[in-house]
């Protein structure tokens, strides 16, 4: 038996040769560990390597259990972040086993790209790819830096509806790793819509967006942001969604585009 | 007597609800800061720091009387609706007519009608057409020989709920906007948490002018709670009253609606809790409604947005946690008079 990131048990595989990935997250996590090879299809959502524009698509949300089996996959990778638990219960009885990774913070990303090397990919691979990422991580570190040095920062994902990232998310790990001090990493919720008054009295240093970082818009969105630093002193940045929200080994870019954001005009 | 304490009252607590609303949030900004904004923007001279006025005045302010404004509408609604039907269960929500203008605005919002060449109206006029054609349903359906039968009713109105809140549904997932799904879902659950300024005009004035014809129309509306036939009676064009007061409570609703998503059960809590204290009359029930309903709607909002720290919640949670329990209770009554 393997047991995958969630503590679930799956029997062994001794080389899987239809892989199906159903999170975009995940099929990146299975390229880094050298098992592009053995991924017959992605969901629609996949954008990334290139390599999957020649993949079959199925789609994730909601899951097409059909289309799935008829693909006959001999395992299946999916995400904590976009996939159920349950759902993976359902092929199970039809004998396809689901393999769960899940990215929780920036170490996970490597322990995740070696552990699917070696369980299912490549080892060497997966093992040359994931000290890279640990050695541009490491050269990036900040993490000696005071609480005082280090802006504090708020990652928006919407900017009408504010959508965030709540205190397990990885996003304030690359945010400190950035050289930033995330506020929304004490939040109630995983998924939290923030108030705009929120983030008013919060008065972040720097907002860090999804999106278009126009600071007018903002403001007239938000009647009263002006009086947030960040919209004051014009340290509104986007940085690439898919390097934020997409669970694999991009989110290493995405945090080096957080630090020239965050070194930006300071 | 009576009537004397509920204007005091009412008296006492809209400035005290007015304070509350704006001193009390997912953030803490005191009491003191809260009247120094209010003092700075009066041009006192007093000093307000930038954060404390942009919460309280660009954000909380808008938000209060957005909720004041909703709040008296749906509740004077509610009124309409309960003379009209002849029975204490009706409500916009209950009815159906909420989920229809929330259909309407939903399909327009997210692309699928025509801007009706009216710009900064369409999304009200949507939500009005959607919430008229449900509630016409509704009230056809219930409609017998006898009168109206509340079974098919309140039976027509969760149906057609459903099937509005199908087409919702509908509409959503197959938007040609898919970016603003996430926001309607929000807006559905009823969330006064994007009210600016500028929104407050349109649903203002058609409060006023829905509540004024409504006042004015006390006497028909008590002698429609006789009966169809002693109203006629009586000289009340019964026909023309039941159309026109169709007509005001879609226009009312669906404007609402379009500003605030679907708020329950205001217009089923507020007029009980009004009748049992100041009778049935309708020259004061309605008055008496349009300012408790204000004021409860704050009040609700209030405990919506301090629920979780840093984040809003729709209001239309806290409604319905209050209103829903209440329902129930008056449908196990065996006979619920008026009064």
């Amino acid at each position: 038996m393997i047991t995958d990131d969630l503590g679930r048990s799956i029997p062994q595989i001794d080389r899987a040769e239809r892989v199906v990935s159903l999170a975009p997250g995940a099929t990146e996590l299975a390229f880094a560990a050298g098992m592009g090879s053995q991924l017959v299809a992605v969901t629609t959502a996949d954008n990334y390597p290139p390599a999957v524009q020649g993949l079959e698509r199925i789609s994730a949300l909601p899951l097409n259990h059909e289309a799935i089996v008829a693909l006959e996959p001999d395992l299946i990778l999916a995400s904590d972040q976009i996939n159920d638990p349950r759902e993976a219960e359902a092929l199970a009885e039809v004998g396809i086993p689901t393999y769960f990774v899940s990215v929780g913070s920036l170490p996970d990303v490597s322990r995740v790209v070696r552990a699917l090397g070696v369980l299912f990919g490549d080892e060497v691979a997966a093992g040359q790819y994931a000290d890279s990422l640990e050695a541009t991580l490491q050269a990036l570190d900040t993490s000696r830096r005071g609480d005082a040095d280090r802006p504090s920062v708020i990652f928006l994902i919407g900017d009408d509806t504010l959508f965030s990232f709540g205190p397990e998310s990885y996003v304030h790990d690359m945010i400190l790793v950035a050289g930033g001090r995330s506020l929304t990493a004490e939040m109630s919720t995983e998924a939290p819509v923030l108030s705009e008054e929120f983030v008013l009295a919060a008065q972040p240093e720097v907002l860090l967006t999804a999106f278009d970082p126009d600071p007018a818009r903002l403001v007239e969105l938000h009647p009263g942001w002006e009086a947030i630093p960040a919209i004051r002193d014009g340290r509104v940045f986007r940085i690439e969604p898919d390097l934020v929200l997409r669970d694999g080994p991009r989110l290493i870019a995405g945090t080096l585009a957080m630090r020239r954001a965050l070194t930006a005009g300071s | 007597m009576n009537r004397i304490l509920v204007a005091v009252g009412l008296g006492v607590l809209t400035p005290v609800t007015l304070i509350a609303g704006v001193a009390i949030g997912s953030v803490d900004v005191s009491a003191g800061d809260a009247l120094s904004v209010f003092l700075s923007r009066l041009g006192t001279g007093a000093e307000a720091s930038p954060t404390a006025d942009a919460i309280v005045w660009d954000l909380r302010l808008p938000r209060v009387l957005m909720a004041m404004i909703v709040g008296g509408s749906l509740a004077v609604v509610g009124v309409a609706m309960q003379a009209l039907v002849r029975n204490p269960l009706a409500e916009p929500y209950i009815l159906g007519l909420s989920s229809g203008s929330a259909a309407g605005a939903a399909t327009y919002y997210l692309g699928y009608l025509p801007a009706f060449a009216m710009g900064m109206l369409s999304m009200p006029v949507a939500a009005f057409l959607g919430g008229l054609l449900t509630i016409t349903l509704v009230y056809g359906v219930a409609r017998t020989d006898q009168g109206l039968s509340v079974t098919r009713l309140l039976l027509a109105g969760v149906a057609m709920s459903a099937l509005m809140a199908a087409i919702t549904s509908f509409v959503m997932l197959t938007s040609p906007e898919p970016n603003r799904m996430r926001a309607v879902l929000y807006w559905l659950m009823g969330s006064l948490s994007a009210t600016r300024w500028s929104m407050l005009a349109t649903p203002a004035l058609v409060a006023v002018l829905g509540s004024v014809v409504l006042a004015g129309l006390s006497r028909p509306l008590d002698a429609l709670l006789m009966g169809e036939e002693p109203a006629r009676a009586l000289g009340v064009p019964v026909e023309r009253m039941k159309h026109l007061l169709i007509v005001l409570a879609a226009l009312m609703t669906g404007v609402m609606v379009a500003y605030s998503g679907a708020i329950g059960f205001v217009g089923l809590i507020v007029p009980h809790a009004v009748r049992s204290v100041v009778g049935v009359s309708h020259r004061v029930v309605i008055p008496v409604s349009l300012v408790s309903g204000a004021l409860f709607l704050v009040w609700a909002d209030l405990a919506a947005r301090s629920v979780l720290s840093g984040q809003d919640l729709p209001v239309g949670i806290a409604t319905a946690i209050a209103g829903v329990p209440f329902f129930l209770m008056l449908l196990r009554r065996h006979r619920y008079p008026f009064g």
